[in-house]
């Protein structure tokens, strides 16, 4: 292993850690906004609209992600749907992230009790009340284990994107072996570096978690 | 008995969970300031019964007068009998993540507009009341089942209702956490409360009842004040129920 190359390519691969990180959250900020919306929609009880969530998380869960990358990037165009690269990433992690984070926070939905709704009915609080001050905290905190898993595999998956030519952490890296073959010294680099990025945000998450869960219990 | 003294009057009730009749033809009134302990083997109709009165619960069939409102399914109805009834549960069903103060003032800071400065006086007197001032700002895991309800209690006197509400309080406690939660409810009922209580507590139903209401199947088996519905009870389902409780 040549830890002087690691050295030299660190400044590109640290320009392709950027991008990973932006993508990233702009996907996790899109896809935490959709499941949330998405979750209420699914279990509001308006038939179509829950038809049509349900369709979704089934056909994201049930297609390769690759694939879907490809359709929004390689089969849009010619629907007259062109979006550029930065882009076309930003929609296919999104659109990925969101059909499990409507899964989580439909979970976290079903965690609330129906005894929170007799208690808010019968203080007479109007359905929206509930919904923001008792049932989206509630929720918010049951989903929020599953939810953070969600969001270090949505920082992982964005390492797909370099099969479109997004210029992320895995593209450098691939990009530069192409050009040195110094493909253990590369990979080794960004394993570390997406192990770092991971343990920061299931660090957060743990810290977040233990903060809410003080000091009431389940439930 | 003119319509200014009557709290609460079912009158031909009918209630069906899909197919299955869990309520026929209950008629019940419910003087204001009287005191109605209902009891009744599980599964007899009492719980959906009063979660009736707040519409809680949607019934099919007869009228339900609360407070002068007869319940539609219209949301002002609904909206000005909840304004007038509170409701205890069994299992509290306080909010978790807010404290025992947050609990309290959350309602009448939004839907009686009450400045949080007022709502939380209002709260801390009730709470004192209910003796546990000193848990206000702490969260309902932090406290015992009993002061839990007594929390509860608490909440729901702080909209101020004119009827009270009480689906077995004390089946979810310890039995030596029962006492202070039915000594609340006693000295709300000295207060002049109207209460309809579902209970198994006889104790409480002897010492604090006006009326007991004894449910079985969906149907109202029997109403009598309290001494001469456990000396003399008059139907043989009523006799073999107190027999199997009080033994």
């Amino acid at each position: 292993m040549n830890f002087t190359y690691i050295l030299e390519a660190l400044p590109d691969l640290l320009s392709g850690l950027k991008m990973t990180l932006i993508v990233s959250f702009l996907a996790i900020l899109l896809s935490c906004l959709i499941g949330v919306l998405g979750a209420i929609l699914r279990t509001s009880g308006i038939k179509p609209l829950q038809y049509a969530v349900t369709a979704y998380v089934e056909f994201i869960r049930g297609t390769p992600y690759l694939v879907q990358i490809f359709f929004i990037f390689y089969g849009l165009p010619s629907l007259g749907l062109r979006f550029s690269i930065f882009w076309s990433g930003v929609i296919a992690l999104t659109a990925w992230a969101s059909a499990f984070q409507i899964e989580n926070f439909r979970a976290g939905l079903a965690a609330v009790g129906s005894g929170m709704h007799d208690a808010s009915a019968s203080l007479g609080l109007k359905r929206w009340q509930h919904s923001v001050f008792v049932v989206l905290p509630l929720a918010a905190r049951a989903a929020l284990p599953s939810s953070m898993n969600t969001i270090v595999a949505t920082v992982k998956n964005s390492a797909y994107l370099q099969a479109i030519g997004l210029v992320e952490l895995t593209f450098v890296a691939v990009d530069r072996i192409a050009y040195d073959f110094r493909a253990i010294e590369m990979f080794a680099s960004i394993c570390v570096i997406y192990l770092i990025c991971v343990f920061s945000i299931s660090g957060l998450g743990y810290m977040v978690e233990r903060r809410l869960s003080r000091p009431f219990g389940g439930r | 008995m003119t319509d200014t003294e009557i709290a609460v009057e079912l009158s031909g009730v009918d209630k069906w969970f899909s197919i299955l009749q869990v309520l026929h033809d209950v008629n019940l009134t419910v003087r204001r300031g009287e005191k109605v302990v209902v009891c009744g083997p599980s599964g007899s109709g009492k719980s959906t019964m009063i979660r009736c009165i707040n519409y809680l619960e949607k019934h099919q069939k007869g009228r339900i007068v609360v407070n002068g409102t007869e319940l539609t399914d219209n949301r002002k109805s609904i909206d000005l009998v909840r304004q007038n009834v509170g409701m205890v549960f069994q299992n509290f069903n306080l909010y978790p993540h807010l404290t025992v103060l947050e609990n309290c003032t959350l309602a009448p800071r939004w839907v009686k507009k009450v400045s949080r400065k007022d709502a939380e006086a209002v709260a801390l007197a009730y709470l004192e009341r209910v003796r546990i001032p000193d848990k206000a700002h702490f969260y309902p895991s932090q406290l015992s089942g009993g002061q839990q309800q007594r929390a509860a209690i608490a909440r729901s006197l702080c909209m101020n209702p004119k009827i009270m509400l009480f689906d077995e309080p004390t089946s979810a406690l310890d039995p030596e956490l029962v006492r202070e939660v039915l000594d609340t409810m006693a000295q709300l009922a000295t207060d002049g409360m109207t209460m309809v209580c579902v209970t198994h507590e006889m104790g409480f139903a002897r010492q604090v009842a006006d009326r007991v209401v004894f449910m079985d199947a969906g149907r109202i088996v029997e109403t009598a004040p309290p001494e001469e519905f456990f000396s003399n009870p008059q139907e043989g389902r009523t006799r073999a129920f107190l027999n199997q409780i009080l033994h």
